[in-house]
């Protein structure tokens, strides 16, 4: 019966291995030992980064490459590791497609860059930096330490960041956040919608601003907030009983409100110049 | 004689004659000379359909609506009445005159459908990208200070050109309004960060522009 177990195996990966040499793809193991806080930056074309955590002091990267119209650029320096996706001359979107897994210890801070592919994160504590113009952005379980988004049309999702300082520029991607909190979290929109869930922490500072795009915060009933909200051309709706509070602009409503929910113990700003803003209670 | 004086008289040649001096004018004007072919082909077609099957009076009574409805023809008692004879036409010469007019009709019209479907084209590339890209809208004129980083990406990725056009757009309507904000009320401290924050987005576009090369 084992035998068998172990035959199927083989003829699996046989057939695995088969099919990415039919395609042209090659696959490659970089493998770095670093200290403590180590450094890892991987700058990619096209394809996804996915980044993970693993016991011990390596860096472990492991990349597919669609064809040998793209190179990787290896490098450490210290504790410094960089990886660079280097396209060839006449390579298409396809062929120049390099796909990375990558192992970092935990407290390793990474920063990411994908023209367009999938940018991914989790389970980290050093600090997550994500860049990419049309790069889907998706950081889950992070605990204490930066992270930071810039986009200009992807799609950016945030989950689970505790004790975080975040902060998101997104020209027109829609920006999800679910149970994120830390001293600072602040998502800056041109176009997009921008979607927070969460209890807004202990003490910290969120800033929600759009343009044009809509913000919706959903809160639990014990959240403990001084919230003030705004939208130039646009709506505001709370759904919370507020204890009214000076404000430096005339609060008009449906344009704008204002208070304290609890003990006010952080502050939310929601600004949108003429997207619609929804305070909605859990 | 002139393309225009030619054209003018061409409706009233009869077929396949012509004096010296439209002769001349034919053998001379490879426009005009393509045109009277075509007619001529035009004519002979017809000739062939008319002869398979005569269309029934309801054809005629709407194609007399249709070219009534275009001004090409007026009413009978009309002071300017083209054709107390038009409609007594032969039926054959009728149907050759009004194939004539619709395949005229269908030139202008795919000729239109042509231009416009480049129109379309060129302003929908935006839309390749974004999965990602905004809804199609109006595009307004780039300011120059922009232009010089949209030409930039353009000679390496006009997909992506477009993509920063729509976001550059998108962001400098931003600041604008950020702007007249901080104008209205010089000394609101949340208007003035407003306005920083549109001034990041931008720098944020640029940065993606030209921090890293682009494919």
């Amino acid at each position: 019966m084992q035998s068998k177990r172990r035959a199927a195996k083989l003829v699996l990966v046989v057939m695995v291995a088969g099919a990415a040499l039919a395609a042209g793809e090659v696959r490659k193991e970089f493998r770095y030992t670093v200290g403590h806080h180590s450094s890892v930056s991987i700058s990619n074309q096209y394809g996804p980064i996915s980044v993970k955590p693993a016991p011990g002091n390596q860096v472990v990267v492991t990349a597919v490459l669609a064809s040998d119209k793209v190179e990787i650029d290896a490098s450490q320096n210290g504790d410094r590791v960089d990886i660079v996706s280097h396209v060839l001359p006449d390579a298409t979107a396809d062929s120049a497609r390099v796909e990375y897994l990558v192992q970092v210890p935990p407290d390793a801070s990474v920063s990411l860059h994908s023209v367009s592919g999938l940018l991914h994160a989790e389970r980290l504590h050093g600090d997550v930096s994500l860049e990419g113009p049309s790069a889907s952005v998706d950081v889950r379980d992070i605990t204490d330490a930066h992270v930071h988004v810039k986009t200009m049309n992807g799609p950016v999702t945030l989950v689970n960041i505790r004790q975080g300082h975040v902060e998101i520029a997104s020209v027109s991607g829609e920006v999800t956040l679910r149970s994120v909190s830390g001293s600072l979290v602040q998502v800056n929109s041109t176009s997009g919608k921008i979607s927070y869930d969460g209890d807004f922490g202990g003490a910290g500072r969120y800033v929600l601003t759009s343009h044009t795009g809509d913000i919706e915060a959903i809160a639990p009933p014990y959240a403990s907030i001084d919230v003030v909200a705004h939208s130039e051309k646009g709506t505001v709706e709370n759904d919370f009983p507020l204890q009214p509070e000076h404000t430096s602009f005339v609060v008009k409503a449906g344009s704008a409100f204002a208070g304290t929910v609890g003990k006010a113990a952080s502050s939310v700003k929601l600004f949108s110049f003429s997207g619609k803003i929804h305070l909605k209670k859990r | 004689m002139t393309c225009e004086q030619f054209r003018q008289i061409l409706p009233e040649m009869p077929e396949g004659v012509c004096d010296a001096e439209q002769d001349a004018h034919l053998k001379s004007c490879s426009e005009c000379s393509s045109l009277v072919s075509d007619l001529g082909f035009i004519i002979r077609e017809s000739r062939l359909l008319q002869m398979d099957e005569e269309p029934s009076p309801r054809v005629w009574n709407s194609i007399e609506i249709a070219l009534r409805q275009e001004g090409l023809i007026r009413p009978a008692g009309s002071p300017a009445h083209v054709s107390t004879g038009f409609w007594h036409w032969r039926p054959a010469w009728a149907l050759i005159s009004a194939t004539a007019v619709v395949v005229l009709a269908l030139g202008v019209a795919f000729n239109q459908h042509k231009r416009a479907g480049h129109e379309i084209a060129t302003i929908q590339t935006p839309a390749v990208l974004s999965a990602v890209a905004p809804p199609a809208k109006a595009r307004r004129a780039v300011a120059p200070e922009d232009r010089q980083m949209l030409d930039a990406i353009s000679s390496r990725s006009p997909v992506m050109a477009a993509a920063y056009e729509a976001s550059l757009q998108d962001v400098n309507d931003y600041i604008r309004d950020a702007e007249e904000s901080v104008q209205r009320d010089p000394n609101d401290e949340d208007a003035q960060q407003y306005l920083m924050d549109a001034y990041q987005q931008r720098a944020v576009v640029y940065q993606m522009a030209l921090d890293r090369p682009l494919p």
